[in-house]
């Protein structure tokens, strides 16, 4: 019981310090802070390095040519 | 080439919108009828005891008070149709046959709704609803907008006879601008055209802008001279290009691109003739109305158009232009804040080259058009790099 | 890069340290006032919010102390507990832990998630600037929704996703239809259960906006690099370089898209169908839709939609989940008009102008779903608790105004601002009006012709087309929600609203009424700034209305690099 107690304390005390840390994270605008200023700009210089398709090079014309379906069609 | 006949007379008669042939059938007892988009079948405005108008604003300069309503950040047709119409430039008009087919000259013409703006006792404006696809419940749908909104408002108003035997009648006569026209349209397929791009937009303008009843007599002749007219010995133009694009009315642009060296053979714009000119054809069974319904919306192709074989099929039928008038390239022209051709544009200008080997020339244009300098730089430019693909292309042949 | 204690101090101070308003420098301390204020928060006069930016990031030195009860709440209830629910959601919609690599995933693959969707908390913060008690509380509710939701609907993609998947179909694939994202949810509802309508660029564009306005500046650079003027619609363009810089999800095997709401979305149709190279139905609306002759075409538009998708999918039209999810979305639609019953009527009304709007086009558009009605309880207690004990949410209204035309996407939270500074309480959005239908469910003919008018007054479209007469009809609402003030949003590349200014103009005039003109590019805060449109407000309510700022802080700062 006493161990239970005591494990109960150390959970309680471990919550508070978590809890206290996450409320000076929050007063603070740490998590905001950490997004600008590491998390966007990382994120950025990803994104501008990406090999990406070039989508513009698709031929449209080159395409199946499209059936005219019954809720398309002029009868 | 010899100057075509009647073609000064027709020059003079799109100086002005209020031109002497729309007063003359104004004398005559018609009622004119203004509307702005291809998607208005101009064959109903021509109803025996009416004619149709396809508004115009020409020699306009700064549209200083449309600006102050529609601000300087709106495509300048709708601006300077509006500036004309607070100018009085349009009390003729006994109506205005209205659709909300693109925003501006929509807003344009729900100016002329809500504001006392036409001074003429008698006018109107109704708007149709046109539909976004060419199916057949669009067919229905336009049908019955066009009965509702324009047949039975001409009725109402101004007791014009709309039965099926008065349709008809107006289709005839229709189509017989159409063969003409057509057939004058015809010489610009010919290896050496026998008409020039400008002649053809003279002629072509004149026919949405005139009443027709007044016209066919000068489009017969001019039909007839055509049929002898010789081509320049020693050619004039260096290419032979198709105008597409938006909203253009206006001669001179085209005669600015044919001072470049550039012939324009065939015109697939809003006030084009390809569209434009094709017979309406009444199948069996079907009421005059339907077919003309169903007409307008199977020839027309404006990037308006959703569904998604039709948008496939509208590049196709560009291409088969180019190929049917033996053309080097397109002119894409678009009408500044036009939204519909600008993306129609952009698209096109990527797919010509790339997937039919066809040159473009992507341009954005005022509808007063001040920047000619730059624009025949532009032109003068494009007309060079066909020549030079054509020489490229021969040095190929002669090592191939 | 050496770093010397003298930087270090001034980062510090630049981050962290709050000045001191020159006139309380030399006061001495009165303690009773200290625990007035740790307890309930300064009194908005001065609470000098302007002080707590970072320079012109947006970012906040330390967050506002609202007052222990109202920090506590707004810590406990809306910092950790959407912190938390963020993970849970992501887990919950993603089809259990799996979720989480996905998400991992797809923030590294795409652009709009990977720099945009961390930083909603200051979106949050940004929509609740200053706000106490019960406005604050029912707010937060309705920002919370939309965050679940958004999640579902990413982790939606993300499982079914080609992209993610090395070319393959993600699971789900086959059972997704991708629509544009003006096309309604409520065309789907025969098939909910069935399979999963997705708005294709309504979080990758639409919402990533609002969170975080940097992102979409690429995606119209993208689509002007290729030829595109910028004049047009900037949404129409930023949803195109989605396409062209390949920064799409692909996760449905066909598509939907719609003429809503302007020209600019119908010419898009030729680029989804040259990008995404599949069936794409186009489902237009009719743009005379008063007129009684347009329903007809419409209803057979949706019938042939639900043909279309039944052919693509091999799924059957239910008429039961039809009548089931309309019947849950109409109890969205009768608290909907309870709450613009308090706000028209009442001064308390506990949601502000920013949490109203966005809340309701974003539920509306996307159709029923089960997050909305949660969160509806959630604000309905709220609302009842106001009303009943007369609790006045936004005590320093000086102005009620309605906000007509579209609205600057990147500066939704101006609302909070003007409030904030001015006391203008920005009590309804013409976006809020929009879907206004009841939808009957007695008979097939009635549910499709409700359907069908409901559609037709969807956003912007409601208002911007059909006749002037809609757009006009801005003086009914400001007499309906007792408004002495009107935020007129002018899009600069909307040519429907632009085709109509003079006429406003001479309105405003006739009828006397003070009407603020906001010039805005929609998601492009590069045209014009939050602070050019703060300048505009501030300047008219100095040299017209010649009123104080109740917080002369915010009257003029730098924010041009926030998100």
């Amino acid at each position: 019981m006493k161990g239970f107690l005591r494990f109960l304390k150390k959970l309680f005390g471990i919550c508070a310090v978590i809890y206290g840390i996450l409320f000076v994270v929050f007063y603070w605008d740490l998590d905001g802070k950490f997004m600008y200023y590491i998390w966007e700009p990382f994120m950025v210089k990803r994104f501008d390095n990406m090999k990406r398709e070039d989508n513009t090079k698709i031929p449209y014309m080159k395409k199946d040519i499209l059936e005219p379906r019954e809720y398309t069609e002029i009868y | 080439m010899k100057d075509l006949v009647h073609i000064f007379e027709l020059e003079d008669l799109l100086q002005e919108a209020n031109n002497a042939l729309i007063r003359q059938a104004k004398a005559d007892g018609k009622r004119v009828l203004g509307y702005t988009c291809y998607f208005m079948p101009e064959v109903l405005l021509d109803l025996p005891g009416c004619v149709s108008c396809r508004l115009r604003a020409p020699r306009s300069t700064s549209p200083d008070m449309a600006t102050y309503y529609m601000s300087n950040r709106t495509c300048m047709y709708g601006r300077c149709l509006l500036e004309r119409a607070l100018e009085g430039g349009f009390n003729f008009l006994d109506a205005e046959m209205a659709t909300e087919t693109c925003t501006v000259t929509c807003r344009f013409q729900e100016h002329l709704q809500m504001m006392d703006i036409i001074q003429n006792p008698d006018f109107f404006c109704e708007f149709t609803d046109v539909p976004f696809k060419k199916n057949d419940n669009s067919i229905d749908h336009f049908e019955t907008q066009l009965k509702a909104h324009v047949l039975d408002k001409l009725k109402e108003h101004f007791g014009i006879d709309t039965s099926d035997a008065a349709l008809l009648k107006a289709i005839e006569e229709h189509n017989e601008i159409c063969r003409l026209i057509t057939e004058i349209g015809s010489y610009r397929k010919l290896d050496e055209p026998t008409i020039t791009g400008t002649e053809f937009s003279i002629i072509m303008l004149a026919t949405l802008v005139c009443p027709k009843y007044l016209i066919i007599d000068k489009l017969r002749d001019i039909a007839e001279e055509l049929k002898t007219r010789k081509p320049d010995a020693k050619k004039n133009y260096r290419c032979k290009v198709v105008l597409a694009g938006s909203e253009e009315d206006d001669p001179n642009f085209v005669k600015l691109i044919e001072e470049c060296g550039a012939l324009v053979v065939a015109d697939r714009h809003c006030y084009g003739s390809l569209p434009g000119r094709e017979e309406i054809v009444v199948r069996e069974g079907e009421t005059p109305l339907r077919a003309i319904a169903r007409h307008y919306l199977e020839t027309s192709q404006c990037p308006r158009f959703m569904d998604q074989h039709v948008m496939r099929e509208r590049k196709q039928h560009l291409a088969d232009i180019v190929k049917e008038y033996k053309a080097d390239g397109i002119v894409i022209s678009q009408m500044k804040f036009c939204e519909y051709w600008s993306y129609e544009r952009t698209i096109d200008t990527l797919i010509f080259p790339r997937d039919f080997g066809i040159p473009v020339c992507s341009i954005e244009k005022e509808y007063v058009n001040n920047a000619v300098g730059q624009l025949r730089t532009r032109f003068q430019a494009f007309v060079e790099s066909i020549e030079l693909k054509h020489i490229q292309n021969a040095q190929k042949g002669v090592t191939a | 890069m050496k770093l010397n204690m003298k930087d270090i101090k001034a980062k510090y101070r630049e981050l962290f340290v709050v000045e001191k308003a020159p006139e309380d420098k030399n006061k001495p301390k009165d303690i009773k006032k200290m625990a007035r204020d740790f307890w309930y928060g300064k009194p908005h006069e001065e609470r000098r919010l302007g002080d707590l930016y970072v320079g012109d990031t947006g970012l906040y030195k330390h967050r506002e102390w609202r007052g222990l009860p109202d920090t506590m709440y707004y810590f406990n209830m809306v910092w950790l507990y959407n912190y938390a629910h963020m993970v849970t959601d992501i887990i919950k919609y993603g089809d259990g832990p799996m979720g989480l690599i996905d998400f991992a995933k797809g923030t590294m693959r795409y652009r709009w998630m990977g720099q945009t969707y961390l930083t909603v908390m200051h979106w949050f913060d940004r929509g609740m600037e200053g706000m106490r008690g019960e406005a604050m509380k029912a707010s937060a509710w309705h920002y919370r929704g939309m965050v679940s939701e958004t999640i579902r609907q990413f982790q939606e993609m993300f499982i079914a996703d080609k992209k993610m998947h090395g070319g393959k179909e993600g699971k789900h694939y086959d059972k997704n239809i991708a629509h544009n994202e003006t096309v309604g949810g409520s065309f789907f509802y025969p098939f909910r259960g069935q399979l999963e309508d997705i708005p294709l660029e309504m979080i990758p564009y639409f919402v990533s906006v609002h969170v975080n306005s940097h992102t979409v500046l690429n995606y119209i650079d993208a689509a002007q690099s290729i030829g595109l003027p910028s004049d047009p619609c900037p949404m129409c363009q930023a949803e195109y370089g989605l396409f062209v810089h390949d920064d799409y999800p692909d996760f449905a095997p066909a598509m939907v898209t719609t003429n809503e709401a302007c020209d600019g979305s119908v010419a898009t149709s030729v680029l989804q169908d040259w990008f995404l190279d599949r069936p794409l139905y186009a489902l237009p609306q009719p743009m005379r839709y008063d007129d009684p002759l347009v329903q007809k075409n419409h209803q057979k538009e949706i019938e042939q939609c639900w043909k279309f998708i039944e052919d693509q999918y091999g799924v059957k039209f239910d008429w039961d989940t039809y009548v089931k999810t309309a019947q849950s979305f109409n109890k969205l639609t009768e608290f909907e008009w309870e709450k613009w019953d308090v706000a028209a009527n009442t001064p308390y009304y506990p949601i502000s102008g920013v949490a109203q709007a966005l809340y309701r086009i974003y539920y509306s558009q996307d159709g029923d779903r089960p997050i909305w009605h949660e969160m509806d309880e959630h604000v309905r207690k709220i609302m009842n608790k106001t009303v009943k004990n007369k609790i006045e949410t936004f005590p320093k209204t000086r102005h009620r105004a309605i906000a007509w035309s579209c609205a600057p996407l990147y500066y939704s939270h101006w609302c909070t601002w003007a409030y904030n500074c001015w006391g203008i309480n920005c009590v309804i959005n013409m976006d809020s009006l929009m879907f206004d239908q009841y939808l009957r469910t007695d008979t097939y003919e009635n549910a499709l012709e409700d359907l069908s008018w409901m559609n037709e007054k969807a956003p912007m479209r409601a208002m911007a087309v059909g006749g002037q007469e809609h757009i006009l009809s801005l003086f009914d609402y400001m007499e309906r929600f007792n408004c002495d003030m009107v935020i007129m949003y002018d899009q600069l590349q909307c040519k429907g609203m632009q085709g109509i200014h003079g006429v406003f103009e001479d309105e405003f005039r006739k009828r006397n009424i003070h009407a603020i003109w906001v010039p805005h590019a929609l998601p492009d805060k590069r045209t014009v700034s939050r602070k050019e449109i703060r300048k505009i407000i501030s300047d008219y309510m100095t040299t017209v209305m010649h009123e104080e700022p109740l917080d002369p802080t915010l009257v003029e700062f730098d924010d041009d690099k926030s998100w």
